[in-house]
């Protein structure tokens, strides 16, 4: 058997614009020459229709974990749709060797008049496994959806946090060679999708070959050790996910340290207040994407303010790599805190000081609320993405230590040490403490 | 030439090269139809416990919550035997004859399997298209949605099969050797009910109003099929016209087999007042029947089989 798992050679796919096929009567003769294989050829592009893909070409071998990224409509779920053999290419060929599940869709087949138990049976052989398979992995996938209580509930009654643990405990029990995997982590609690982050990885370890689609940049380049970038049924780029996730976020501007949205209809906004541009500046002002990891970096948000009399709040989140959640920063700059604000253009800046973030990439999520009413009025996910950068230099927190620096921050921090005895006298401590202890 | 116009031009030459090349079919397209067979099964057998499941699930939201419970699977041949007795009770009267205990025997012995036909029809055509969210985001041999609400309504039939059974010791209709012609002729109906599925939830995908044609087809079928009478009522040509339905030898050959213990190798043949004789009853119906249910439910399976990598797209 080779080391090949999947391969898929100048794959193309068409689809048609909105409605499929208008009359019985159009269909019965097109329908009949495609059957007899004579007819306009495959291979042309009718009125209304598009490539969903052009020309795909990848292989992976065994093990690899791969994640593929994109914008909407960029193809990535047809490629899914077309591995899975739920969609067959136009032209092109695809091989795949070995058992593969697509998770396009947590809780596919979920009937809400059956209990959980009943539920668990059928969403597991929708999925693909044998029934002797469920019977065993029963008790696990209860306790790992952690519903012991609800197994004779109809799922109907289940909340939607419970009804989201379910699925995605039977997918998570799939013992495929090939798992292909659509974008289900935007659910469920915080805990749970880390849970699932976990799962994945080891799956990942087991030697199975992983496709993963998602928006999730941070899950992308913490699971995947290689990523392909799509856009309009293409492939821009295959290689190391910092690399694609830069590239994909900077891909409709010239940098990932500079977001910008001259055009006020494809700002995000709300009533009140527009966005306008988002910049990642290091201290001589100069727009960065990476800054020295003792060095303090800003972060400049510019928007219009369309309304008047209105208490805003623009704010910052930061992730690192692997997703967790550092800090939130609001506006505190006292002159307009709390204050209503007229209409104008607006900038709002916060520095963020050197000795404090870890090294890695840092993703930025940037937004704006009204408070008092609290209205939304943008929140852009991953917006900016920035690396944290240290160049062993000697006056960092390392004190000479060469090893990685785990954590998720990296503060400077005041140390005092200093001698307090000579070793005698350190020795005649230690031994009368002993006594002590003995006689208590 | 100005800059934008140049820009233009190169992009067209690069859409222009980027069209798909001519393609040899590839090997799946070459099967031959022994191969494509041989996959169907191997795929249905590798799904099997699929197939159970729906078929469990569809047992079961059938029955959960349901007021009646296990009496609807008997309702349905119970409403149409009922019905049959209205309209032979008016015949009989106009006719001044008398209706025996044997029409109301070979009334329920026809209404059962049309029951099945009616509602295994019935589901199967909804089965892929109230399903949409399996079809296009999971893969799986797409004939498990039919057939699951076939088999479904097959469950029924048995119990309804029982009160039948009841009904005809009741009747004192007695078990005859002729009586095991049953079995071959429930594995006909189940062929021809399957290949129909097939047939009706495909073309039902594609287009929508389908569902609505079955839906008038399956109400006024039961006046075009023998279950309240016997084709050969209708005289010479009539009981031929009449055995053109593929269901009626299997509808009627239960009657004759289960009733009238009758060999189905040997034909009837009664003198109509006109002088030519009527063909009540000949095995080459029951050949026709067959061919039927046997080529009907393989063209059709391999037609959705053919069919199905569009589904996803089509639904």
């Amino acid at each position: 058997m080779s080391d090949t798992t999947i391969e898929v050679c100048h794959a193309w796919k068409k689809f048609r614009h909105g409605d499929v096929h208008d009359s019985l009567r159009d269909l019965v003769p097109a329908l009949a020459h495609r059957l007899i294989g004579h007819g306009r050829k495959r291979t042309d592009l009718a009125k209304g229709e598009f490539w969903a893909l052009k020309d795909i070409s990848f292989q992976l071998k065994r093990g690899e974990i791969v994640g593929i990224i994109g914008p909407n409509g960029a193809g990535k779920s047809t490629i899914l749709k077309i591995l899975s053999r739920i969609l067959r290419p136009n032209s092109g060929r695809v091989r795949v060797d070995g058992r593969l599940s697509a998770l396009i869709e947590v809780g596919a087949g979920f009937h809400p008049d059956l209990n959980g138990r009943e539920n668990i049976y059928l969403n597991g052989t929708i999925l693909g496994m044998k029934k002797a398979e469920i019977d065993r992995k029963f008790d696990e996938i209860v306790a790992f959806a952690e519903i012991e209580k609800f197994l004779y509930t109809p799922v109907k009654r289940y909340s939607s946090g419970m009804y989201v643990r379910l699925a995605f405990a039977v997918a998570a029990h799939l013992e495929p060679e090939i798992f292909l995997v659509d974008e289900v982590l935007a659910v469920g609690d915080a805990r749970f999708q880390k849970k699932c982050l976990n799962k994945m990885q080891d799956v990942g370890q087991e030697g199975r070959t992983v496709i993963f689609v998602s928006h999730n940049m941070p899950a992308i380049t913490r699971l995947c050790k290689r990523a392909i970038l799509l856009d309009q049924g293409r492939i821009l780029q295959d290689g190391p996910p910092h690399q694609l996730v830069k590239a994909y976020l900077s891909s409709s501007l010239s940098t990932t340290g500079a977001r910008e949205w001259f055009d006020p209809a494809a700002a995000p906004g709300g009533e009140v207040a527009r966005l306008r541009t988002l910049r990642l500046r290091a201290e001589d002002g100069q727009v960065a994407e990476s800054v020295d990891i003792r060095r303090p970096i800003l972060i400049q948000m510019e928007y219009d303010v369309l309304k008047s009399g209105y208490i805003l709040m623009p704010y910052h989140h930061l992730y690192n790599e692997q997703g967790v959640f550092l800090f939130s920063a609001h506006d505190l700059d006292p002159t307009w805190r709390c204050r209503p604000r007229p209409v104008g253009r607006w900038v709002s800046t916060v520095q963020i000081p050197g000795n404090l973030l870890n090294e890695g990439t840092l993703f930025v999520s940037s937004g704006l609320m009204t408070l008092d009413p609290t209205i939304p009025q943008f929140h852009v996910r991953d917006v900016m993405v920035f690396q944290v950068i240290e160049s062993l230099d000697g006056d960092s927190t390392r004190g000479g230590w060469a090893g990685p620096m785990g954590g998720v921050v990296r503060p400077l921090l005041k140390w005092t040490t200093r001698v307090t005895a000579d070793t005698d006298e350190a020795a005649a401590l230690a031994a009368r403490k002993g006594d002590n202890e003995t006689n208590i | 030439m100005s800059t934008t116009e140049q820009q233009t031009t190169e992009v067209l030459a690069a859409e222009s090269v980027l069209t798909p090349p001519m393609e040899a079919p590839t090997d799946e397209e070459r099967q031959t139809l022994w191969e494509t067979f041989h996959e169907i099964i191997y795929e249905l057998l590798q799904y099997r416990d699929l197939l159970f499941q729906l078929t469990l699930r569809d047992i079961r939201i059938r029955y959960k919550q349901a007021v009646m419970g296990v009496g609807w699977a008997i309702f349905m041949p119970m409403l149409i035997v009922a019905a049959g007795f209205v309209v032979r009770y008016a015949i009989a009267h106009m006719a001044k004859s008398e209706l025996n205990w044997g029409d109301f025997a070979a009334m329920g012995i026809k209404a059962l399997p049309w029951a099945f036909f009616v509602g295994a029809i019935g589901f199967a055509t909804t089965s892929l298209t109230s399903n949409i969210n399996l079809v296009t985001k999971i893969y799986f041999p797409r004939a498990v949605l039919p057939l699951s609400a076939v088999l479904a309504q097959a469950f029924d039939t048995a119990i309804g099969a029982a009160a039948i059974a009841a009904l005809l010791f009741f009747l004192e209709i007695r078990f005859s050797l002729q009586t095991l012609w049953a079995i071959p002729l429930l594995v006909l109906l189940f062929l021809f009910t399957v290949g129909m599925a097939f047939f009706v939830s495909c073309a039902n995908l594609f287009f929508r109003d389908v569902k609505y044609i079955v839906q008038v087809l399956l109400t006024f079928g039961i006046f075009f099929t023998p279950v309240f009478y016997e084709p050969s009522n209708f005289g010479p040509w009539g009981c031929h016209l009449m055995m053109l339905n593929p269901l009626a030898p299997l509808l009627e050959g239960s009657r004759l087999a289960i009733v009238e213990h009758h060999n189905l190798f040997h034909s009837i043949v009664l003198t109509s007042s006109g002088g030519l004789p009527i063909i009540a009853w000949h095995p080459a119906y029951l050949v026709y029947a067959a061919c039927w249910a046997v080529v009907g439910c393989l063209g059709a399976w391999l037609l959705f089989h053919k069919l199905q990598f569009l589904y996803a797209e089509y639904i």
